[in-house]
């Protein structure tokens, strides 16, 4: 039962880090998301000069590994002139990475909504942007919600790359501990399943609401 | 119209059918010039010309292909014709003239142009995120800028006079097919449309059904709307409109009044159809 003693000893050492990991989800994801509805709209946009630099911007976020983009905003900005503290380097990344993953989800909820509804709006004499804010934006919410969700489960995870710029988060907390009493097991078994109790719980909550949503 | 009027020419070139039909009001409510319509350069209609007085009914009948539900649906630009021009009340709509070309308006333009003409779909269209009575309430306020209060009146009075007052508050998903397909005519009519377009409104529903939204529009017509019905119903066709038009192959093939155009078809194509149609 060394474990248990082990665990109990480095839980409260963890809470700070798990408090760092949550805000750093919250923080991408409230950067992120508008950033994903925003890239979803303009790569379907007609203009070149729009549709272009937002194509690229998804294709880059999608296509490279997270790290790569957390160390050229860490290390690579500064060569150009703008220093981020690691918290928000981490944040600019990962809100990177959601924008460019969550635009197709995005994307996807906006072409989900049947083409009858949009000409049922036009008939009715509405302008485009009143078709877009009253018809078809609220019912792309509803085919985006789950979906974004199970998204920043995968992005909570992702936020343990943060320990590599040194963000103080979870798994860093566990790293330290660990090279500190080299007890590794222990010290990565309790960070994991910190990760995973709030992941299983966030997605048994979206289990429970999705079916609730499915009764008419 | 005279007793002994024959039915439209049948030489199948709109313009000439356009201009026979029964007597009309010096300009009609509805003009269409010879409308062609093309889809990835197939073309499904065929400089087709077709004149609706105010208060007429018209079908449009026809097998399908014929091109019926895109020339009504350029009525109200859903669908831009590739040439030709569409009047209403003697102006003409959804193009504005650049440099001598005809370009299509903008979107303010032709949003106010469909305010005026009232539509209603095979599938309904309704909003399912809404209450049968905002659905009514939508464009009342943001396409016509009426008080919430106003349109909510006007809404439920719409649905009354479908006979739905009950299911005001009722989402769309909870309504039964003829149901949804009544309060989508409510949704049009609350927006005082001069013309009404119907798109096969029957075709999507159980015949059960199907009467509830036949004997709402058949009341619509005694009412004196003016109404384009796409459909195959042709019982409805022959007792409600006043003028049955027959397209065939993207063109106008025949049309007169509807007993005339039911009981005694002059062109040979319109025979065929109309004894596969019947034949059941």
């Amino acid at each position: 039962m060394d474990f248990l003693r082990q665990w109990q000893q480095f839980f409260p050492q963890f809470l700070p880090g798990l408090w760092v990991t949550l805000k750093l989800t919250v923080a991408s994801l409230v950067l992120g998301f508008p950033l994903g509805a925003a890239l979803a709209v303009a790569v379907s946009s007609t203009r070149r000069v729009i549709r272009w630099p937002s194509i690229v911007l998804v294709e880059l976020g999608r296509g490279a590994p997270g790290l790569i983009v957390l160390y050229l905003v860490y290390y690579g900005l500064p060569q150009v002139g703008l220093t981020l503290p690691n918290f928000l380097a981490a944040t600019v990344a990962l809100a990177i990475t959601t924008g460019a993953y969550s635009s197709e989800i995005f994307r996807a909820g906006l072409l989900a909504v049947p083409v009858g509804q949009r000409e049922a709006s036009r008939a009715l004499g509405l302008k485009p942007f009143k078709e877009f804010r009253l018809v078809v934006l609220p019912q792309a919410l509803k085919f985006v919600i789950p979906p974004l969700i199970g998204f920043a489960i995968i992005l909570y995870q992702g936020t343990s790359l943060a320990f590599a710029i040194s963000t103080p988060e979870l798994l860093s907390r566990a790293y330290n501990a660990a090279s500190i009493t080299f007890q590794f097991t222990a010290a990565l078994t309790l960070a994991g399943a910190m990760y995973a109790v709030i992941s299983l719980l966030a997605i048994a909550l979206v289990r429970t609401g999705s079916r609730r949503d499915e009764r008419p | 119209m005279t007793a002994g009027e024959r039915p439209a020419d049948a030489s199948g070139t709109g313009r000439r059918a356009g201009e026979a039909g029964p007597d009309r009001s010096p300009v009609p409510l509805l003009r269409l010039e010879n409308i062609s319509i093309s889809y990835r350069g197939h073309e499904v209609v065929h400089e087709v010309s077709l004149d609706v007085s105010p208060g007429e009914v018209v079908a449009l009948i026809g097998p399908s292909g014929a091109g019926k539900s895109s020339l009504l649906r350029c009525v109200n630009f859903l669908e831009v014709p590739a040439a030709g021009t569409v009047y209403l009340e003697g102006r003409p709509v959804g193009f504005v003239q650049r440099r001598g070309r005809s370009v299509p308006a903008n979107a303010t333009a032709l949003a106010e142009h469909r305010r005026e003409v009232g539509m209603v779909f095979q599938n309904f269209n309704l909003f399912p995120h809404l209450t049968a009575v905002e659905n009514v309430m939508l464009a009342q306020i943001h396409s016509l800028g009426r008080s919430k209060a106003d349109a909510r009146e006007r809404a439920l009075k719409e649905l009354a006079h479908v006979g739905l007052a009950s299911h005001a508050d009722a989402k769309p998903a909870k309504c039964s097919g003829g149901q949804q397909q009544r309060i989508a005519i409510a949704r049009a009519l609350a927006m005082d449309p001069k013309l009404m377009l119907f798109d096969e409104p029957t075709s999507a529903l159980d015949p059960e059904l199907g009467i509830e939204v036949l004997t709402t529009m058949r009341r619509l017509a005694d009412e004196g709307m003016t109404m384009i019905v796409v459909t195959h119903e042709m019982h409805f066709a022959e007792e409600v409109a006043d003028r049955i038009v027959f397209m065939a192959d993207g063109r106008i093939v025949e049309q007169g009044p509807a007993r005339q155009v039911m009981r005694e078809p002059v062109h040979e194509r319109t025979k065929r159809f109309l004894a596969a149609v019947t034949d059941r």
